[in-house]
């Protein structure tokens, strides 16, 4: 037997794994709502899923691109009242709203990108915290749109051709659906001539530009991106949940995101997705400590930021390429490879 | 005339960091930018290639003027650069740097991923294509998975020079592109520049190799405190008592 053939004996039997694997993945996922021993860890889910569509925006702008947006929390609610008034002022359903929540975000998120234009990095990060600031106290503030503090409230949930999906173990569905589009959607725009554009700005903005990189146009392209992100996850959310109100979105909301996102892995889609599923399961099971959770989110960013930049995904990377692994699974050496900073775009 | 710089002055502060510099390059030619640390060689390059708005004076590319355009639009006239310091994409591969240059000449962006991936995949296929073939001629394709990091100085700079080559210029700027590089690496550097020449594509050269530079030059300009004092065939700037005493005589005769 020659080399060629084990390769593709090898290539072959991996793409089973992967095959079965991701079957059994999609059976669980599709299960969940069925077994799941009450509808509240349905819920915890829900929201999972709500944060995992905020952060993939989240990564795809500051991950990739290297664009600081600070203001997830408030783009989420843009989307969030968008939806919600369309919905009690002109009972304008989920399937409509959640494109109007999409580009009312993405709008809003294109101008708080402005900045991008004179200020980088830590400095960027700083001013789009205080844009999003100007977003809440909006939300508090215009009382007749919004109702201020108090919110709004008797959000209808959506149906489906006549069929109400008006339970946690039925909205689990459409929220599912978002992320698994929202998850293909950023991978396949980050594969091509779209992704590189973002790293390359992120590795180096000044030869990126004379690569013909129009390093404004992707800069706001990124936050846009990210805003439609925060935007789609504002209307399912405003959806599920039935009421909001402005504090949901305040820069605690950002904060929140951020961890998760760092958490879970800076420049990893996947990573995000095990960042928000981990954090809002995390928090609830921690509701006790309470008033601590922003030392909490504190001492997790310091930690990642110190010791892991890859997040938790590095740390994945890190355990296969260990001898351990190696042990385990006998695998290729060299497909195990770390890389400091790769960002995976499967 | 190919590209003309017309008295171009350019101050930082008090500094004049060039001062009323003319320049003509012709098309075809290996133009050689040499002057002491300093001199302004840099800053030429990133006047012209839109990094720096100049105070004054004009710069014309085909005929058209391109004074003070962003440097995406300067690179899609049909220039390239490369950095005196190394500007790989660290985190990319060699191949996925050799590719961001090819982006300028895509037709898909985001809303094609959307609605015709199909085209997409065509055009990316053709790109990977295309870059793996600029490797090949630089002779590291074998890199081309390989992170941009941790390649050897002299990869490095072969890298820079296919990343620029990649956006089809019509006109590569080169900075230093010997520095760091050993007696073999530099030799090979010549043959380089010359079958890239030959290929069609004009090319600005600042370098202290002066056994490069009167190597493969055709003209030469020199610098001096923001200042040309010198320009000409090889043999006339290098016989020039005041090249000599500004640069040559200092650099090397002890
Ligand atoms: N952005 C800037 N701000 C202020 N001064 C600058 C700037 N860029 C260049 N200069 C100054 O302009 C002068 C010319 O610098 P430049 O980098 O063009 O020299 P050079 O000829 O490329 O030198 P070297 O051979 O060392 O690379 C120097 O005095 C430098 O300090
Ligand atoms: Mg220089």
């Amino acid at each position: 037997m020659d080399d060629r053939t084990v390769t593709d004996q090898a290539t072959r039997k991996r793409f089973g794994a992967k095959t079965a694997l991701l079957g059994a993945a999609g059976c669980v996922l599709l299960l969940f709502p069925l077994v799941a021993p009450n509808a509240y860890q349905v819920h915890i889910i829900n929201t999972a899923g709500i944060y995992i569509l905020i952060s993939l925006g989240l990564n795809i702008a500051m991950g990739f691109a290297g664009q600081y947006n600070l203001a997830m929390g408030p783009l989420w609610g843009v989307g969030a009242y968008t939806a919600a008034l369309l919905n009690t002022r002109l009972g304008i359903p989920l399937w409509l709203n959640l494109p109007a929540s999409m580009v009312a975000a993405g709008l809003v998120g294109g101008i708080v990108g402005l900045p991008s234009m004179k200020v980088r990095s830590h400095y960027l990060a700083i001013v789009t915290i205080g844009l999003g600031e100007v977003i809440n106290i909006v939300l508090v503030n215009a009382q007749g749109l919004t109702g201020g503090p108090d919110g709004i409230s008797r959000i209808r949930m959506p149906t489906l051709f006549g069929f109400p999906l008006d339970s946690d173990k039925r909205y689990y569905y459409v929220i599912l659906l978002a992320v698994v589009v929202g998850f293909l959607f950023a991978r396949r725009i980050l594969r091509h001539r779209v992704g590189r554009s973002f790293r390359a700005i992120r590795d180096d903005y000044q030869a990126a530009k004379a690569m013909g990189v129009n390093t404004a146009y992707y800069q706001i392209l990124a936050f846009v991106v990210s805003a439609v992100y925060a935007g789609a996850a504002g209307a399912l959310y405003a959806h599920l949940d039935t009421y909001i109100s402005p504090d949901i979105f305040d820069f605690n909301s950002s904060l929140f995101i951020l961890t998760m996102t760092l958490v879970g892995g800076m420049g990893s889609l996947v990573g995000s997705i095990v960042g928000a599923l981990a954090l809002p399961i995390l928090q609830e099971y921690l509701r006790v400590i309470k008033n601590w959770q922003l030392v909490g989110y504190g001492v997790a960013i310091m930690v990642v930021v110190l010791f892991v930049p890859g997040g938790t995904m590095e740390l994945v990377r890190r355990f296969r390429s260990s001898r351990l692994a190696g042990r385990l699974w006998a695998r290729n050496p060299a497909s195990g490879k770390v890389r400091v900073g790769e960002t995976d775009v499967p | 005339m190919f590209l003309e710089i017309e008295s171009l002055t350019m101050q930082f502060g008090g500094i004049y960091a060039l001062k009323e510099v003319s320049l003509a390059v012709e098309q075809g030619e290996i133009h050689g930018l040499i002057g002491p640390n300093g001199s302004g060689k840099t800053t030429t390059f990133n006047v012209v290639s839109g990094y720096y708005k100049p105070t004054s004076g004009s710069i014309r590319f085909e005929g058209a003027g391109i004074t003070g355009l962003p440097a995406h639009k300067i690179t899609a006239a049909g220039f390239a650069r490369t950095f005196q310091n190394l500007r790989l994409f660290s985190s990319m591969t060699v191949l996925d740097n050799v590719l961001v240059g090819m982006g300028h000449h895509a037709k898909t962006g985001l809303w094609r991923e959307i609605l015709n991936p199909a085209a997409v995949r065509r055009e990316e296929s053709r790109f990977v294509g295309d870059a793996i073939h600029l490797l090949e001629l630089f002779g590291i394709a074998g890199l081309a998975d390989h992170p941009a990091t941790g390649l050897s100085y002299g990869e490095q700079r072969r890298v820079e020079i296919a990343r620029a080559l990649a956006t089809k210029p019509k006109i590569l700027l080169l900075d230093e592109p010997a520095a760091g590089l050993n007696e073999v690496e530099s030799d090979e550097l010549r043959g380089t520049l010359k079958s890239i020449r030959d290929s069609g594509v004009t090319i600005l050269l600042i370098e202290h190799d002066m056994k490069l530079v009167m190597g493969v030059c055709d003209v030469i300009t020199v610098l001096d405190y923001g200042r040309k004092i010198a320009e000409g065939p090889c043999e006339s700037v290098s016989g020039d008592p005041v090249v000599i005493e500004a640069y040559l005589g200092k650099e090397d005769e002890p």
